[in-house]
């Protein structure tokens, strides 16, 4: 007998997806993630489109990582048109990267994952019993949505980053008010990795050929821009010849392509940017990676929370000594004129999910090509085979905890399903 | 009201961030006390879509034959539907492709391959249902939310804005981008509420709010402002369509502001 078991709806995620299993008297026999949000065509709406335009309308890809879709978009163009930011404006967008992972790592640890472990089906439930948790979470969510809506315009697609630099910077103060309140913020990130630590037993998922894919850090300090790919498998690719090693399918069941690396799946996200460079870390965050370094499983999938958690730290300390280092160099210039000649860019970034592909060519001031590849569109054939693997060790046990199991695996991920479904070009 | 409103968030195609937006709000712990969330499922995995509910929230624009069913199904179960946002009451910016075929949008992103679910050309909710009100922005700014809710709670009604975003860009006291510098800001075609947010940066508006009625005392001044700064047609129709690619009278709109009065 054949029984299926299926989650509609993976609910604490961003985007609708469902999962599909089907187990007979031997084992598992089919699994499917089924990618059911409908498509936005991102790359065919924007072509023809004047190109300060199709930049406003990129972050709208995904609410949860606008700035980090705003900020690579604007790369890719800016690389196509031959302009290159000034350092100190190089610095404040990855301060305003900074604001989006601190704020992104935060909901999903606390929002969206601590709930299963804690034995709730929301984490507004959880507030009576864990009043401090639930704080916490604002705060490390407020103080990234404040970088955002300082050198952003808001949290959720960021209007104030253009082409050139920014249309208004923060006032000295206002950056003096983030660093204080960014240094409040810290002990409650290290908080996060204590109650992590604790969380992180899983071992259902052994993936013994995991291959992790990130950026190689700009400059060599651990972070978002970079110019080369670094794979787990010793191999570095630059990302201009990111189609050659990223390669992707239209999969039957989902509006979203799979992605393979070498013919397999692979993963992207704070655990493959800590496995391949964490000699990089500094700080608190280095003192705590060397704590926990078992914890920080490549082959489990789950170690990206825990990843998570570490990074949390880490950029809150790296968001103080950027704001340190603007200060000094004050007062900083806005913005530069740019102009907008023809040419070809790409960009690849760490999203706080994982790498964010975007290529542009720009042709008399407007999009002639665009090709976006999402963190979650990589890591969904990786997330079907896990999901698999949790699923065969635990096809015979009573199939709502299976189905909670899967979805923990998926959760895991931090699946951006909107993100997902705006793919490639052929 | 002694019992807990019952309250559904749902999402059709869209980027998750108007609801986003909800669930970040501090506020919305202290609104736990007196609503149920009965649907949810960004925050809730005990979420039900058939449950009744008295206050819809719906997010996202109608793109499959699937959300065609669904908008349905939630207006027969619901009191109150509210449209949330640029992507449920005017299209989203994925409307912004209106212009071309969705088969040629397909091809574009996926080539011959086929899948198995039923694409369509994203369109409002309110060409499915009845909508009962409408919170614009992409996303809305967290005080609409509040203003809705607090006032869906005390069994009011909130009002709609009809006035645009250079009266509250005035009040602000921003240099004006389009007077100074040319810049195509949407400002006075666009519905107020936001106070102002992207000019306030030096940024030129884009309409996120959607377009504002062009019957009201202002708009000719206002809107003329386009044509004397040398703007073409062309530029503020192909704009304003970024979040209002459904509104039927975009053209008739734009062609008031080119075509009469000096
Ligand atoms: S209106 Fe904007 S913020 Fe809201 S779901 Fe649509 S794209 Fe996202
Ligand atoms: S046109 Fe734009 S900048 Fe000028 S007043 Fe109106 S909203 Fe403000
Ligand atoms: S200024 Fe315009 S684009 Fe900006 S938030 Fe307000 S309505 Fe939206």
């Amino acid at each position: 007998m054949y029984i299926p078991i299926t989650v509609d709806h993976i609910a604490r995620v961003e985007g609708k997806g469902g999962i599909e299993i089907v187990t007979s008297d031997e084992g598992v026999k089919e699994v499917k993630l089924n990618i059911i949000e409908g498509p936005r065509f991102f790359e065919a709406i924007t072509i023809g489109k004047k190109l300060e335009e199709a930049l406003a309308i990129y972050p709208r890809v995904c609410s949860f990582c606008s700035a980090s879709h705003k900020l690579t978009a604007l790369e890719s163009a800016e690389k196509a048109i031959g302009f290159t930011p000034r350092p100190e404006i190089q610095d404040l967008r990855e301060l305003l990267y900074m604001g989006d992972t601190i704020e992104s790592h935060a909901l999903h640890l606390y929002l969206l994952v601590l709930p299963d472990y804690l034995g709730y089906s929301n984490p507004l439930a959880m507030v009576d019993k864990y009043k401090r948790e639930i704080e916490y979470a604002m705060a490390l969510k407020n103080i990234g949505s404040k970088i955002m809506d300082y050198l952003g315009s808001r949290a959720i697609h960021q209007e104030n980053a253009v082409l050139g630099g920014f249309g208004k910077l923060p006032t000295k103060t206002q950056f003096e008010e983030l660093k204080r309140e960014l240094k409040e913020a810290l002990p409650l990130a290290e908080y996060t990795v204590e109650l992590f630590s604790k969380l992180e037993q899983y071992e259902e998922v052994t993936d013994d050929e995991m291959v992790h894919m990130a950026v190689k850090p700009r400059n060599d300090v651990y972070g978002i821009y970079g110019d080369y790919i670094k794979v787990s498998d010793g191999f570095e690719f630059p990302v201009e010849d990111y189609k050659k090693h990223i390669v992707e399918k239209v999969v039957e069941h989902s509006f979203a392509k799979h992605s393979f690396y070498k013919g397999r799946p692979f993963m992207v996200g704070a655990i493959s940017r800590i496995v391949n460079n964490a000699d990089l870390l500094y700080g608190k965050a280095k003192e705590l990676y060397t704590q926990y370094k078992d914890l920080l499983r490549y082959n489990n999938c789950f170690a990206n929370n825990f990843a998570q958690a570490i990074e949390l730290v880490y950029f809150i300390e790296r968001a103080i000594d950027i704001i340190d280092d603007t200060l000094a160099k004050w007062p900083v210039k806005e913005r530069d004129e740019v102009e907008l000649k023809d040419g070809f860019g790409v960009s690849i970034t760490e999203a706080p999910r994982g790498l964010l592909v975007y290529a542009l060519e720009v042709k008399d001031g407007r999009v002639n090509y665009a090709d976006i590849i999402t963190p979650t569109a990589m890591n969904l054939a990786i997330m079907e085979r896990h999901v698999r693997m949790m699923a065969e060790n635990h096809w015979q046990d009573d199939p709502e905890r299976l189905k909670l199991l899967a979805e923990m695996t998926v959760r895991a991920y931090d699946p951006c399903i909107s993100c997902s479904v705006h793919v490639v070009r052929l | 009201m002694s019992e807990k409103v019952r309250i559904g968030f749902y999402a059709l195609t869209s980027c998750y961030g108007c609801q986003l937006q909800m669930a970040m709000m501090d506020e919305i712990l202290h609104l736990l006390d007196k609503a149920e969330i009965e649907c949810w499922f960004m925050v809730e995995r005990d979420s039900d879509e058939d449950r009744e509910v008295d206050i819809a929230f719906i997010e996202g624009s109608v793109s499959t034959q699937e959300e065609v069913e669904l908008v349905k199904k939630i207006r027969e179960k619901a009191k109150i539907v509210v449209a949330v946002g640029a992507c449920a009451t005017q299209g989203g910016v994925q409307s912004w492709g209106k212009d071309k075929e969705l088969s040629e949008l397909w091809k574009t992103v996926y080539g011959d391959a086929h899948v198995k679910f039923e694409p369509k050309m994203a369109e409002p909710v309110e060409k499915y249902i009845k909508v009962d009100y409408k919170l614009y922005g992409c996303p809305p700014e967290k005080k609409d939310f509040l203003y809705a809710l607090g006032t869906f709670l005390v069994g009011s009604w909130p009002e709609d804005i009809d006035y645009p975003v250079c009266v509250e860009c005035r009040l602000r006291g921003n240099p004006c981008i389009l007077i100074e510098k040319g810049e195509p800001c949407l400002g006075p075609v666009t519905v107020a509420g936001c106070d102002a947010r992207c000019p306030g940066f030096n940024v030129a508006c884009i309409g996120c709010r959607g377009a504002v009625g062009y019957d009201v005392a202002w708009f000719d001044s206002l809107a003329l402002e386009f044509k004397k700064k040398g703007l073409t047609k062309e530029e503020i129709l192909e704009r304003m369509k970024i979040f209002n690619a459904h509104n039927p009278k975009l053209e008739e709109m734009v062609n008031k502001i080119f075509e009469e009065g000096e």
